[in-house]
């Protein structure tokens, strides 16, 4: 008797469940989603117009396809007064959840120049939208046109730009990376400031003069008879909308476009950084600034520095990189020590190559490493300068101070940058 | 009904962490800013120095606490005693129930699922309820390596983004978020209460309080490590991270290039957290069952899981609401049922070993 009730409730109990998971299954609790019928945002773009906020997100749509990769990216925009706002309008128009899981950059207009960036940004750091790793920069012009843009490298303009925000770039100190966590990590420390490349388009085949291998590209598109002019979003989108009209945008294909009516390929660069102090740009730092902070802040592996010696141009390998920032208090006074130290060699001379002496070039001359030395003190000089003058603490200084020396920086906090003393300890020898 | 010593041994290590992976780090970086690491080591330290009193009050008699309760304060004391601990094991029950939910509808969905996805858990816990002692056992000896080696992989796919030094400057931190980040956790610790219900129904060897409490300290190491780490990749953004163990890994290079490998690895750990979970409610089944005679635990674990589920669905969107009542007002329960009344155990009749 005792076995039989046993067995009943056995079955009892399966069938109770097997109802239960079928009732789960026909409501579509199990939730598999047709990856056709979604799309899947990979980059967002933010401007600001007026007082709204403009996202364009840039949107992968698998395509049906018997012959392996076939994605195609479009741009969707949407506005509001929040992140939130627009991303719910792109959701209305393209019909997918509003989650930020696979967006792997963030790409910030500079019309958001004027307004608080962790305001701007806000939407990316509640629960739901971000995991933090997305890519962020700050671009020239409007972020739509940006996203718009075609590149040959890349069958996504976001992935386009990902390639010159990538860690392998920032290993060379020729362009600086920073996530929605880093970012957010500085701001909120100490030292409230943070920064993140400035982003910049630039006709292909071409490049800028005389900046000594620092130049950015060249010519902006559209100029000296490439194309039609940059600007314009929204030419050939649909027009969108849900609700009363309000959510009313443009969507489909915007920015620069050529003659023909297809977008205009450019190039990207990140050379130089934007810099934020509270949340508010301060500016950009230029090449060589943007070149001093990333030697100071990244794990470089091979830096190119170009300097001048006995009146000859030499572009130098810096390999085995080893740099960083110390701040002490040196008879109550702060003191700042930049240190680098490298192995170098010969890349180029500007003057005719001789077979036989190429041998040599990993044995550089003393006035030659004089001369990087000096270049890379007039770097650093020039980036310790800018940050004097916004106040901008990119290198993290007062953080440094809070953690060390907790005493030291309630004296410290507010005059640090201005009464530091900066003194550069920097060594260079030949790899042979 | 009885378990041996390297299972308890086991359970201490793995579900004691496992416990304390989802918001236990979050909501301390949130009150104890830099200073985290303060109050994971004061609630460590007082529960250890219990667990230690506990195990060795073991060494002095092979009676289960129930005999001992009936042996001071009669029969009747003894049930009104274990009826407090079922209510308590299942109040150590709710919030953790409620972070699950929000933990699997977060991290396992990329839509916003129904509840209805998360009721399959009870099915779960309504029959795990049903085991005894032998059962939980069992289980440690699976989840302990398990969670172990998902340990590991946690903290070597966090370590290229930890951060050490933002744990410093130490003890700057306003003292009164020290204490409250102490106090206010509180209801993550139910170990002594565990040791308090494995009494008498495991057989005593020499050395074996060193190895329970060592086993304990093993489980706070784990946790100090990784609220150590968590804290390390986050820094002053730490608080708004929830679900501490899922947020860790984010940063690893290689889930970039192949995509969210770590999610292996949180379903492994998920294993270990459900079953840590359920212990609590397995012992306040036991506990009622000692309490009103019923020896059926079908019928209680019916019961106990329809008021859980009940309890769930009326408080669905108020899970911040019943945080509150946890985090301000109810760590003066759990301190009074997992340090006093351990302690106090102390105090009761042991009699002659048997």
């Amino acid at each position: 008797m005792k076995k039989f009730k046993i067995s009943y409730l056995t079955a009892a109990f399966y069938w109770i469940l097997i109802i239960f998971l079928t009732g789960l299954f026909f409501t579509n609790d199990f939730g598999l989603v047709d990856i056709h019928k979604t799309s899947i945002i990979t980059a967002v773009g933010i401007d600001n117009v007026e007082e709204e906020v403009e996202v364009t997100a840039e949107i992968a749509v698998p395509q049906p396809s018997q012959s392996g990769d076939a994605i195609k990216y479009t741009q969707v925009q949407g506005s509001g007064l929040t992140i939130a706002d627009a991303l719910n309008e792109i959701n209305a128009k393209t019909g997918f959840y509003p989650k930020l899981q696979f967006c792997r950059l963030i790409l910030v207009g500079d019309s958001c120049k004027d307004k608080e960036l962790f305001r701007m940004l806000g939407c990316f750091y509640r629960k739901n939208y971000s995991e933090l790793t997305a890519l962020v920069a700050m671009c020239e012009g409007k972020a739509s046109e940006m996203l718009s843009m075609k590149s040959p490298v890349a069958d996504s303009t976001s992935e386009a730009i990902r390639k010159v925000l990538s860690d392998e770039i920032e290993k060379s100190a020729n362009a600086s990376t920073a996530n929605l966590k880093t970012i957010a990590i500085s701001e909120y420390s100490k030292s409230r400031s943070c920064y993140m490349p400035f982003v910049q388009v630039n006709a292909p085949g071409t490049s800028e003069d005389g900046l000594d291998g620092d130049g950015v590209g060249g010519e902006k598109p559209g100029q000296g008879g490439q194309g039609g002019q940059g600007g314009g979003s929204g030419s050939g989108g649909s027009e969108g909308g849900s609700g009363g009209g309000e959510s009313g945008g443009q969507s489909g294909q915007s920015g620069s476009q050529s003659s023909g009516g297809q977008p205009e390929e450019v190039e990207f660069s990140s050379r130089k950084t934007a810099i934020f102090l509270n949340g508010k740009f301060k500016g950009i730092l230029d090449e060589r600034q943007s070149f001093a902070l990333d030697l100071v802040q990244n794990d470089i592996r091979l830096a190119v520095l170009p300097c001048n010696a006995e009146g000859t141009h030499y572009t130098l390998g810096l390999k085995n990189i080893k740099s960083g920032t110390k701040l002490d208090i040196v008879e109550g006074e702060p003191e700042l020590v930049i240190s680098v130290s490298a192995t170098t060699q010969i890349q180029g001379v500007r003057v005719k190559v001789e077979p036989s002496k190429t041998i040599n070039d990993d044995v550089v001359p003393q006035s030659v490493i004089n001369g990087a030395k000096a270049e890379l003190e007039d770097r650093f000089n020039q980036l310790v300068a800018i940050c004097r003058e916004t106040d901008c603490d990119v290198f993290g200084l007062r953080e440094t101070l809070y953690k060390r020396k907790p005493a030291e920086y309630e004296n410290f906090k507010s005059d640090l940058l201005q009464v530091m003393k900066v003194r550069y300890d920097i060594k260079i020898q030949s790899v042979n | 009904m009885r378990i041996n010593v390297r299972q308890i041994c086991f359970i201490m290590i793995a579900y004691t962490a496992a416990s304390k992976l989802l918001t236990y780090p979050t909501i301390l970086s949130l009150t104890s800013e830099r200073d985290v690491l303060f109050p994971v080591l004061a609630n460590f330290l007082i529960e250890g120095v219990v667990i230690w009193a506990l195990s060795y009050l073991c060494s002095k008699t092979d009676k289960t606490f129930y005999e001992l309760l009936s042996g001071s304060i009669g029969k009747v004391g003894a049930k009104i005693v274990y009826g407090f601990f079922a209510a308590f094991f299942l109040l150590a029950t709710i919030l953790p129930i409620f972070e699950q939910k929000l933990y699997v509808h977060n991290i396992f969905y990329d839509t916003v699922p129904s509840l209805s996805v998360f009721l399959p858990f009870f099915i779960f816990t309504t029959y795990a309820a049903t085991k005894k002692l032998q059962n939980i056992g069992r289980c440690a000896d699976i989840c302990l390596p398990v969670f172990l080696v998902m340990m590991v992989f946690v903290f070597l796919m966090a370590f290229s983004e930890v951060e050490f030094n933002n744990l410093l400057p130490v003890l700057k931190s306003p003292l009164p978020g020290i204490v409250k980040g102490a106090t206010g956790t509180l209801f993550n610790f139910c170990e002594p209460c565990w040791l308090l219900m494995f009494m008498g129904r495991f057989k005593y060897g020499k050395g074996d309080a060193a190895k329970i409490t060592l086993s304990y300290a093993a489980g706070a190491a784990i946790v100090l490590a990784f609220v150590s780490v968590f804290v390390g990749v986050y820094g002053p953004i730490a608080p708004s991270r929830t679900f501490a163990v899922a947020r860790t890994s984010l940063f690893f290079s290689a889930i970039e290039t192949i995509g969210r490998v770590d999610l292996l690895v949180l379903f492994a750990l998920e294993i270990v957290m459900l079953f840590g979970l359920v212990l609590n409610i397995q012992l306040g089944v036991q506990c009622i069952s000692v309490c009103t005679g019923l020896e059926d635990l079908r019928i209680i674990s019916l019961a106990v899981n329809a008021a859980l589920l009940a309890i769930l669905v009326t408080c669905d969107h108020n899970y911040r609401n019943v945080y509150n009542v946890y985090h301000d007002w109810l760590w003066i329960v759990f301190l009074v049922f997992t340090v006093l009344l351990p302690t106090l155990a102390w105090t009761l009749k042991r009699g002659k070993k048997r």
